[in-house]
């Protein structure tokens, strides 16, 4: 995800062969909403919903919003925050993502980013810089309950991690209330599907991701299900020979090592792709294995 | 990191965690199969009534969270129960409900029918399922049948899930039929007991003229009203508000009172009577609440109707987990009762009769606490197997009656002690 940058919040609507395509920014992403119908004003409010929806999302939960929950939580670590259901369901989900990564996935983990600067350079942190950051991550460090949240001074959350995934599958959810159309949901390529094209096509879309060379588009088939893809081709650091990717190890600070520059998984759920994507990078140099035998559908560029 | 080959399914664990976040629209893979709760429990008060329950309940869960559940119970009683009339100083003798024969009851004790002796066969099937967003509807029936009586009933029942399933709004309603067919016909109120030779051929003339029919129904209406509240990750509260108006035959035909003189002699026994018409309000509240060391479950019930009795329950318990996935659970149950306006431990011949009457101590002034302990342990496989004991003490009060001549040195409110034992497994 690159830098926050204020864009004009509005939806643009073109046809498309069988339908129209919408689209919008938001989340740092171009974000398209592809509906098969011939009615361009269900399209068009299909559309606004769906961005209304991710624009909801990112004022609520992006780090780079000072004003979103997120950033709140984060200001007022060390005191108790008041939270709503949503959030606790997403606090619940994270919990599960840890407790399903033996606490690899930690979403206390991005204050590292304070000493990580994955800017192509040779800039690597010292061991100390690390290791004065390490003692403000770890997610049995969050208490929480249906309505409260509290973490220790210092620490950060953010839920940068899956919040893409969760707007896709939001909007999955609520465009599959307003009608009964096939649609696509693309998120700056992480993406979910509803409902079967006629003749049963497979969707045929051009993914722009960060996991993939700059400006290099992927063209990528799906019939039904969810992919998203982790990794970042623009994020790393290069020393000595040496790569290291931007996904860093949470008990050591350090990143992992020989994992592949990105991993795109599909599932039921966008989020669950996402989560998977990024347990597998998690991995290193067993991701394709870990994957293999959990027998889940994977496409690695190493 | 270490991939270790013993993992739980991943999909498995990611989907049910996906399926909280964004709701019913995950198309979680359940498990369709039967759940069983089996129970055998055993009630036994000293020198009175023993039960024996066996329950055996199934619930199915469908995959779009359609719920059905059925229930088989049998009981069987045995033994003896008070038939209403005072203990004298002096043994008495009483003819059977039946017609059929004569018990003779020792001085000085409290008199018991010892010809109870029934089983039951209930059965209960209930339909609950999802109706649209945040509602769900429920309706089930309800069927037992035992020698001398037969009750069925249907309900049904709405809820509403507000503020992300929060607060749960619930609305019941449900309607009962029973009949009731006593071994010897239903008596005339306030006829007297005849008593004598079963054998003698004026006997039967005699005693079927004591009676009015051979059967009598009452029907049941209740409603109910309730809120449940998830307060925080801790705290759960429910309240409850239910109305139930009775109508039809509600007299017990195997209890008596009885009419003494003056000197409280016994000289005769008088089948009780009861208004045909019952109406009770009762409001109930209950919460849980987990605490790190473990759950406590306490609840309040008030409940009074128009007979005039007033009754106050308070039930808490209090869940202790081990580590190793056992707990025991204590239990403490108080219950105090006001006496129905017309219960009376005897008539007195100087009186005349009033328009109703009963002896029959459970709807007298009453106290009984209950206190017991609860030892559950995992089997395996998710298969759950649990104890419970718990000793019962009834203590039947005065409401004010006055004892007279030889009835002040009898006892006419005795105790009662009684031991529940029960073994639930489920698999």
């Amino acid at each position: 995800m690159s830098k926050h940058r204020p864009v004009e919040r509005a939806v643009k609507c073109q046809p498309r062969g069988e339908g129209f395509t919408l689209s919008f920014f938001s989340m740092a992403s171009l974000c398209e909403v592809l509906v098969e119908t011939q009615d361009e004003k269900l399209a068009l409010e299909m559309g606004q919903v769906a961005a209304d929806e991710a624009w909801r999302i990112e004022d609520k939960y992006s780090r780079y919003n000072k004003s979103s929950l997120c950033s709140k939580m984060n200001a007022k670590a060390g005191e108790v925050v008041q939270i709503d259901s949503e959030t606790y369901q997403l606090l619940e989900f994270a919990h599960q993502c840890y407790e399903m990564s033996e606490g690899a996935f930690d979403i206390t983990s991005g204050i590292l980013r304070k000493a990580w600067h994955f800017d192509g350079s040779d800039n690597i942190p010292s061991k100390e810089s690390v290791e004065a950051l390490l003692k403000f991550v770890g997610w049995h460090h969050i208490n929480y309950s249906l309505e409260t949240f509290s973490m220790n001074k210092g620490m950060e959350i953010d839920f940068g991690g899956f919040g893409k995934e969760y707007a896709v599958d939001r909007a999955i959810l609520l465009l599959s209330i307003m009608a009964n159309v096939p649609f696509l949901v693309n998120y700056g390529g992480d993406l979910a599907t509803f409902g079967k094209k006629k003749n049963n096509e497979p969707w045929q879309i051009g993914v722009e991701h960060p996991a993939f060379k700059a400006q290099q588009s992927t063209i990528v088939t799906v019939k039904e299900g969810a992919i998203a893809t982790s990794g970042d081709a623009n994020r790393f650091l290069l020393k000595d020979g040496q790569r290291y990717s931007h996904i860093l190890n949470v008990t050591t600070g350090w990143p992992v090592k020989d994992s592949p520059a990105s991993i795109t998984v599909a599932a039921p759920k966008c989020i669950q792709a996402g989560f998977l994507a990024t347990l597998a990078l998690l991995q290193g140099e067993n991701a394709e294995a870990f994957l293999q035998q959990e027998e889940i559908m994977y496409w690695s560029i190493r | 990191m270490q991939l270790k080959q013993t993992k739980p399914n991943l999909k498995a664990l990611l989907t049910t965690a996906s399926c909280a976040l964004l709701g019913g629209t995950v198309q979680a893979e359940t498990d369709e199969s039967w759940q069983f709760d089996t129970a055998i429990m055993q009630y036994a008060e000293v020198d009175r009534v023993m039960a024996t329950e066996a329950i055996i309940a199934g619930q199915k869960t469908f995959s779009n969270d359609q719920v059905l559940n059925l229930k088989l119970t049998i009981d069987a009683l045995t033994g003896a129960s008070p038939n209403g009339a005072t203990a004298q100083p002096t043994p008495q003798t009483f003819t059977r409900p039946s017609g059929n024969g004569q018990y003779v009851v020792d001085a000085g004790e409290t008199p018991l029918d010892d010809t109870f002796k029934d089983t039951r066969v209930q059965l209960t099937g209930q339909w609950t399922q999802p109706l649209w967003q945040d509602y769900t509807v429920s309706a089930g029936g309800n069927f037992s049948k035992e020698y001398d009586y037969m009750s069925a009933s249907i309900n049904g029942n709405i809820a509403k899930d507000f503020n992300k399933k929060n607060t749960t709004l619930s609305m019941g309603m449900a309607y009962a039929y029973d009949v009731i067919e006593p071994e010897g016909g239903i008596p005339k109120p306030f006829a007297a007991m005849v008593i004598g030779d079963s054998d003698d051929p004026s006997f039967e003339g005699e005693f079927n003229s004591t009676r009015i029919s051979s059967d009598d129904s009452k029907s049941t209406i209740d409603l109910l009203f309730g809120i449940t509240q998830v307060i925080n990750r801790q705290m759960i509260v429910q309240l409850n508000y239910s109305y139930s108006t009775v109508s039809g035959y509600l007299t017990d035909p195997f209890k008596v009172l009885s009419l003494v003189n003056e000197n409280g002699e016994a000289q005769e026994y008088l089948y009780e009577h009861r208004p045909d018409e019952r109406t009770k309000h009762a409001f109930f509240g209950q919460t849980k609440y987990h605490f790190d060391s473990g759950i406590l479950d306490a609840s309040y019930r008030f409940m009074t109707d128009d007979w005039k009795i007033d009754s106050h329950t308070i039930d808490v318990r209090y869940l202790i987990p081990f580590e190793n996935g056992h707990y025991i659970e204590p239990h403490i149950r108080l219950y105090t009762q006001s006496a129905a306006e017309f219960y009376q431990p005897f008539l007195e011949q100087a009186n005349s009769l009033p328009e109703y009457a009963s002896a029959d101590y459970r709807i007298g002034e009453l106290d009984t606490y209950t206190v017991g302990i609860k030892y559950g342990m995992p089997m395996g496989n998710g298969n759950k197997l649990a104890f419970r004991l718990e000793y019962y003490h009834q203590t039947p009060k005065s409401n004010g009656t006055q004892a007279i001549g030889a009835l002040k040195d009898v006892e006419l409110y005795e105790q009662v002690d009684a031991i529940i034992a029960q073994v639930t497994y489920s698999f």
